[in-house]
């Protein structure tokens, strides 16, 4: 895997390439990608909109890497650019070292997974699966084989001469995934496959296509706005927001040290806290109470910290300090029942402006349980809290 | 049927990204999408190339004999340009067909909404499977020979005909349908109402029905819930129907032939006649453009208003 | 007898929204109506096309008399010939040049296409008069070129009819080709290219397939309209072009006579059978 974060200097000179660690060529390297797509009104007006916005993204060879985001971050536009439906307007897509940004689709060796799933509804199953091979040139025999080990390999034996419409939704995704991976694809490009499919399904459908990325060893790209579908299955995740990306990592780096109020906003909940710095760069919050945070701030300046409703743990107001954690005396403000879990809001009894928390816990048997009005103590490791950039 | 350039997009998440425009996008991708943009106009160029020569460039020359004078042999004079035959627009006779073909496709018009409305209501509402049935029974006569459609009817209205004799056996005397503004009325119901149907049928099956729910739900009577909520919602539909139907009807020409009389010459009838008996071709074709002119402000109220389907 | 809510899936969902019984009858009345209308016109002609009479208003007894008449009247003959010509040149001209366009239309991008748009749209809602008079000028003026060029005058006739056709009729068929195409899911044309078909490969296996059931229509839909068409085709025929329209109206302008009804029941049979076979080709092919 290459590094986690990229921090390139703007400028038109790409050599040498600062991203490259000399740990292998990416399978898919976005340079300063910028897709501007014109606006409704007239020609060469101002009302752009820039859908992909100095994108700079390395995907290693073999890895499940996720674009994250909320709809209309630039995601699938980002794939689409990578798959070859869009072109840049401006900055370099490379697909295993080779200059792809102005080739055609049919020039590329990825291929994709629609979001609905596009099977041409007057072929077989097995014409659409061996639809790739025949475009390629593969010979009769051989493509024969490949498309038959393919459909074998998705569990669609038998249904070879069907048409896609009598197949149900999640065999039809098969289908298309079927289609795309016989071609041997460098990189598989999936744009939300799963986005269809009903709850149950998705769930499964989500081990299968990571235990299959697994077993073929090809470079996926998968796009979702679904936090939990790239948190189960993806090596890295990249989550953008308004044509950026504002952060890669594993989904444990994502979700544990998310770098801005955004991606811990989006993934997952967060409480934020306002936290100021003082003179010995000690840090408070609003009622006055210190934690402790990472790195050094400047004294007097105020930062925003996000701490996971999860990592606090609520105890009685009896329960003693403990030098490693850091500690809130507050008050039950709201308590609503989740099933396996319990969400409480809480208040602290401070002396300057009161800190409201959200803290969930568990429902397993023996866990403690609050009421409204109770005075309780909420502690937390110190390295769960983390600062953010913005 | 679009009439505006609205190249669908992605049908993914990104529903607020407008289309790339080919030849005007910015930056490094022009030259491949100017590549795209030219096969495109490549493969519509023969289509353009036979409009702008077999259409374009005959309304231009019409546009040109209408200024031309005629010999007192009839022939056409090219060169010694006059308006006199926009002049002759304003004569009486003329006004007189031009207010008559008016008024006739005014009446055609209102007749067929009269009758097409509560049909296409009715079919909008039935089961998706009789629905189905039942527009093919209306494409059926729509896509029959509109001649022998209209011949039908000079069968039926004629002094000898079944209407005649039947009305004649419960004591109506003297009756002549036939060569009527009547007949001519009934011609151009027959022959365009199913243009207004299919329209009126399109938008009022579109209409979310849950919507006249909520307007009973909230203490409306029936006919409130229609005036309120179904009439507005399917007037693109009555505003194409009716322009569908009054554009035909307004240039007609097969139908007062075969049903009209000498009496109730429409304009239709009068241009055909500029050119094959008056042989008064700069007259013909400034009718031909004063049909033209009211045909287009006709289409342009329709797609004014929002219509943008047929 | 209920309202159905067709808005979104297709299924027919009850609501309460349905007009009482009264309003119910008055509009299934009004749809039988409209059906009574719209058929016993050209039911009576047919029944009245097997009268053995000379006169329409005295029925005696079924014959296929006038059919036989037909079928040795060497000028409808002639006619009906013409107009199989000429419809069969127009539709094949106008299919190509028409599909064409819409592609150009529905999946591509350019400057000046908002023209050609309007171009495309213009035979369509122009009275056939006005089509009738710029056809016929048009061909005059050509001839008046090609005379003065090459020293021979072309005469009007089934070349200047299909000509003309064709300049109508390719808007017909791009309107029903675009309809169909912008049904078209986008991502399949680009599948096709994902999977390594160039353009016109892409065109050929998916696109083509897929759009064959608009093109058929928009085909049918050509050969009605040219075999329908009055106005324009006697403005630009010539001795001995005449279609088998142009005939009967001028036929019918003189009067009522069995013969006519032999010859409009023979047409209206056909331009039946023309609208079933459309029908079942787009049912046939299935939608995409």
């Amino acid at each position: 895997m290459t590094g986690t974060e990229t921090h390139v200097p703007a400028g038109r000179d790409r050599r040498p390439d600062p991203l490259d660690d000399g740990s292998g060529v990416a399978a898919v390297a976005l340079r300063e990608v910028t897709k501007r797509f014109p606006g409704a009104g007239r020609k060469g007006g101002d009302d752009e909109v820039i859908a992909v916005d100095g994108v700079q993204l390395d995907i290693a060879d073999g890895e499940f890497f996720s674009l994250l985001g909320p709809s209309g971050c630039g995601k699938t536009t980002t794939l689409r650019l990578i798959g070859g439906f869009e072109f840049p307007t401006a900055g370099s897509v490379r697909i295993f070292g080779d200059e792809m940004a102005l080739e055609p689709p049919n020039k590329r060796p990825v291929n994709t997974v629609f979001q609905s799933y596009a099977l041409f509804p007057h072929m077989t199953i097995e014409d659409n699966v061996g639809f790739g091979l025949k475009m390629q040139g593969v010979e009769h025999d051989e493509r024969t084989q490949r498309v038959a080990e393919m459909i074998e390999l998705v569990q669609l034996g038998g249904r070879e001469k069907r048409r896609p419409r009598q197949l149900s939704g999640g065999q039809q995704q098969r289908v298309a995934l079927a289609r795309a991976l016989v071609n041997h694809p460098k990189v598989l490009l999936l744009d939300e496959p799963l986005g269809a499919l009903d709850l149950k399904l998705r769930q499964t459908m989500q081990l299968e296509l990571k235990q299959l990325q697994e077993r073929v060893g090809i470079t996926f790209v998968y796009v979702t706005h679904d936090q939990d579908e790239a948190l189960t299955m993806s090596d890295r995740i990249g989550v953008m927001d308004g044509g950026r990306v504002l952060q890669v990592g594993s989904p444990k780096d994502i979700y544990d040290r998310p770098r801005t109020r955004f991606v811990a906003d989006f993934i997952g909940d967060s409480n934020f806290l306002a936290l100021t710095i003082d003179t010995s760069g000690a840090a408070h919050l609003p009622d006055g109470s210190m934690v402790r945070v990472d790195g050094d701030h400047a004294a007097g300046s105020t930062v925003t910290a996000a701490l996971r409703p999860e990592s606090i743990g609520l105890h009685g107001h009896d329960v003693p300090h403990r030098d490693d954690l850091d500690t809130l005396d507050a008050e039950v403000e709201r308590v609503t029942y989740l099933g396996k879990a319990r969400a409480y809001q809480v208040r602290t009894a401070g002396t300057g402006g009161a800190v409201r928390l959200d803290v969930r816990q568990g429902n397993a048997p023996g866990s403690q349980h609050f009421e409204v009005g109770e005075q309780v103590r909420a502690r937390w490791m110190p390295d769960s809290l983390t600062v953010l950039d913005d | 049927m679009s009439m505006t350039n609205a190249p669908v997009r992605e049908p993914t998440d990104e529903p607020s990204e407008p289309a790339p425009e080919g030849a005007g996008g910015p930056g490094l991708e022009h030259r491949e999408e100017r590549a795209r943009a030219r096969r495109g106009l490549l493969i519509g160029l023969p289509s353009l190339v036979y409009l702008v020569l077999l259409f374009a460039v005959p309304l231009g020359i019409v546009l040109v004999y209408s200024f031309a004078t005629r010999s007192r042999t009839g022939r056409t004079i090219l060169g010694d340009w006059s308006l006199d035959a926009y002049g002759r627009l304003i004569d009486s006779l003329v006004l007189e067909i031009f207010l008559r073909s008016v008024w006739l496709a005014v009446v055609s018009t209102v007749i067929c909404l009269v009758l097409a409305y509560p049909f296409a209501y009715y079919l909008a509402t039935r089961s998706a499977r009789s629905r189905a049935i039942l527009l093919v029974l209306v494409m059926i006569p729509f896509w029959s020979n509109f001649l022998v459609r209209t011949y039908a009817w000079r069968v039926l209205l004629g002094s000898d005909g079944p209407l005649v004799g039947l009305l004649e056996g419960v004591g109506v005397e003297d009756l002549r349908l036939l060569f009527t503004p009547f007949a001519i009325v009934l011609g151009l119901v027959y022959g365009f109402l199913p243009f207004m149907i299919l329209p009126l049928y399109a938008s009022i099956e579109r209409i979310d029905f849950s919507l006249v729910e909520a307007a009973r739900d909230l203490y409306g009577t029936g006919w409130q819930a229609f005036r309120t909520v179904t009439w507005p919602l399917s007037r693109p539909g009555v505003i194409a129907g009716s322009i569908l139907v009054f554009i035909p009807s307004f240039g007609a020409y097969v139908t007062p032939e075969i049903l009209g009389g000498s009496k109730t010459t429409m304009l239709g009838s009068y241009v055909v006649r500029q050119f094959l008996s008056a042989r008064d071709w700069p007259f013909g074709s400034a009718l031909s453009f004063a049909i033209l002119a009211v045909m287009l402000v006709a289409a342009m109220v329709y797609f004014r208003t929002g219509g943008k389907s047929l | 007898m209920s309202v159905v809510d067709v808005s979104a899936s297709g299924d027919a969902v009850v609501t309460t929204a349905r007009p009482r019984r009264g309003v119910q009858r008055v509009l299934a009345g009004n749809a039988w109506l409209v059906f009574a209308f719209l058929y016993l016109p050209i039911l009576v002609l047919i029944v009245l096309s097997f009268n053995d009479n000379r006169l329409i208003g005295v029925w005696t007894d079924p014959s296929l008399r006038w059919y036989r008449a037909l079928a040795n009247d060497a000028a409808v003959l002639g006619a009906l010939k013409n107009s199989l010509v000429v419809a069969a040149i127009s539709t094949t001209i106008s299919t190509v040049l028409g599909t064409a366009a819409a592609l150009s239309l529905e999946r591509f991008t350019y400057r000046g296409q908002g023209l050609f748009d309007g171009l495309l749209y213009l035979p369509v809602i122009i009275p056939d008069v006005t089509m009738a008079v710029m056809m016929l000028l048009f061909f005059v003026q050509a001839f008046d070129l090609v005379a003065a060029a090459f020293g021979i005058t072309p005469q009007l006739g089934l070349t200047s009819i299909s000509l003309s056709h064709v300049a109508f009729n390719i808007s017909f068929v791009a309107i029903v080709v675009r309809a169909r195409l912008s049904g078209l899911d986008r991502s399949l044309e680009e599948a096709a290219a994902d999977l390594y078909a160039t353009p016109w490969q892409a065109f050929r296996r998916v696109t083509l397939p897929l759009i064959a059931p608009g093109v058929a229509g928009g085909a049918l839909l050509a050969l009605t309209l040219s075999l329908d068409d009055v106005v324009i085709t006697s403005f630009v025929s010539g001795p001995g072009s005449t279609t088998l329209p142009v005939y009967v109206f001028g036929l019918v302008r003189r009067g009522v006579t069995p013969l006519i009804n032999a010859v409009s029941a023979l047409m209206l049979v056909g331009s039946m059978v023309l609208v079933v076979a459309s029908l079942l080709i787009q049912r046939g092919r299935g939608t995409a």
